[in-house]
């Protein structure tokens, strides 16, 4: 009988929600699999780690044919939204060496829902510190629904999602000031409360939701042009912007 | 710096060369914006090359699992070809064979390339509306809970503690 398998866990500086509709006690070690991948990445790829690979990299202490595959793909990603804001989103910011966490983020919780669906889950959602990836549905028929945080009041929601295997991420600075900042300038990122983002899979989601969030006001064009994102934005006027294929549920 | 613009080719896999199929395809366009969305400017088109997703499969939304591996930058300039699996997206079936030459796509050529082209512009028209704030029965919360004392507090510790 399919009783679901519910876990939460604090990895890599926030907490991280499974919630596997279809599980039972045979899913767990693949739950347990996918934690152990999200602590792997968080040795391996934070910037406050001395000796992680990232902060080796940071220090060119790297050979260019010695990085990993994964170190790789995510200075990839990083380069490319870099180009793409105009250099609004960097993850080389003046006496921070090189943090790639803007990135590393959405693409490693991505990898540990796809290390699950793998593993035979089919109806699941994974919430990494309000970054969500949807599987399937969470009832025959019935799509998950992901609210939005509103971005003034914790305990309320500004929009409903319904999503069938899509990701949603938001970017904001009502919870950690502003921490986002603007690579044109050096200064915090200004114009938006909150950018969220649908997309097909979490690590174009949460990265154009934060590059969109770092360009500011302009960003919200830029995150609505992106293939495949759907995008709800709010302005410092507290405009809601969004764009008209965005699965609002009903 | 070198290595920060060499390692782009190393994940542009198949499934991120099929929407550069998509917006060549597409006839230049501009972008309409609806007239009351005063504060977005440059709304003109400024897009868009593609993201190199190392996780998508076009339509799928399904990620590659972080062990699969990724042909790394070669570190010499050796021409090398490689065909990318055939892909189902909505239009047909896409395979495309790329060159790399050194750190560079020296080529990218369809083996398939669906009849008919997409018609999605780049930049739909956005919607303006007023910002709302309510409850409501959900699944989970998307919003920046960046830390643990955030989280306590927030409906995602709710919608956890209160399991299915």
């Amino acid at each position: 009988m399919l009783t679901g398998v519910r876990r939460v866990e604090q990895v890599m500086g926030f907490p991280v929600s499974v919630d596997l509709r279809d599980g039972d006690d045979e899913s767990v070690p693949a739950v347990d699999r996918a934690f152990a991948w999200l602590r792997e990445v968080d040795l391996r790829f934070s910037p406050f780690i001395e000796d992680s690979e990232v902060s080796r990299f940071g220090r060119a202490e790297l050979d260019p044919a010695d990085l990993s595959d994964d170190l790789s793909q995510v200075i990839g990603l990083c380069d490319f939204y870099e180009e793409s804001t105009g250099g609004a989103f960097t993850s080389w910011l003046p006496g921070r060496g090189f943090d790639p966490c803007a990135i590393v983020k959405g693409w490693a919780v991505q990898g540990a829902a796809a290390m699950l669906h793998d593993a035979g889950a089919r109806r699941f959602c994974v919430n990494a510190g309000g970054d969500v990836v949807t599987f399937g549905e969470s009832e025959p028929g019935v799509p998950w629904r992901v609210g939005v945080r509103h971005p003034e009041h914790s305990d309320q929601l500004c929009v409903v999602l319904s999503l069938r295997d899509g990701a949603v991420a938001t970017s904001a600075s009502y919870e950690r000031g502003d921490h986002i900042l603007d690579g044109r300038t050096g200064e915090p990122a200004r114009g938006l409360l909150s950018i969220t983002v649908v997309a097909g899979d979490l690590t174009t989601a949460d990265a154009a939701a934060t590059a969109a969030y770092a360009m500011g006001v302009e960003g919200i064009a830029w995150a609505a042009a992106q293939p495949g994102c759907e995008v709800f934005a709010v302005d410092s006027e507290r405009r809601v912007f969004r764009t008209p294929g965005l699965p609002v549920a009903s | 710096m070198k290595i920060h613009r060499a390692i782009p080719i190393a994940v542009l896999s198949v499934a991120g060369l099929v929407p550069l199929w998509q917006y060549e395809a597409r006839p230049a366009s501009t972008t309409e914006v609806a007239a009351d969305v005063g504060v977005v400017p440059e709304a003109q088109t400024r897009t868009t090359s593609e993201p190199p997703t190392t996780s998508a499969q076009p339509g799928t939304g399904y990620g590659t699992p972080p062990t699969t591996t990724t042909s790394k930058a070669p570190a010499t300039a050796a021409a090398k070809t490689v065909n990318g699996p055939v892909v189902d997206t909505p239009h047909g079936d896409v395979q495309v064979q790329v060159t790399f030459t050194g750190d560079k796509i020296t080529g990218v050529k369809f083996l398939k390339a669906p009849n008919t082209g997409p018609t999605k512009s780049a930049v739909p028209t956005l919607v303006q509306e007023t910002l709302k704030a309510g409850s409501a029965k959900v699944d989970s919360v998307s919003g920046a809970t960046q830390t643990s004392e955030a989280y306590v507090q927030s409906l995602q510790a709710a919608i956890d503690a209160k399991g299915n």
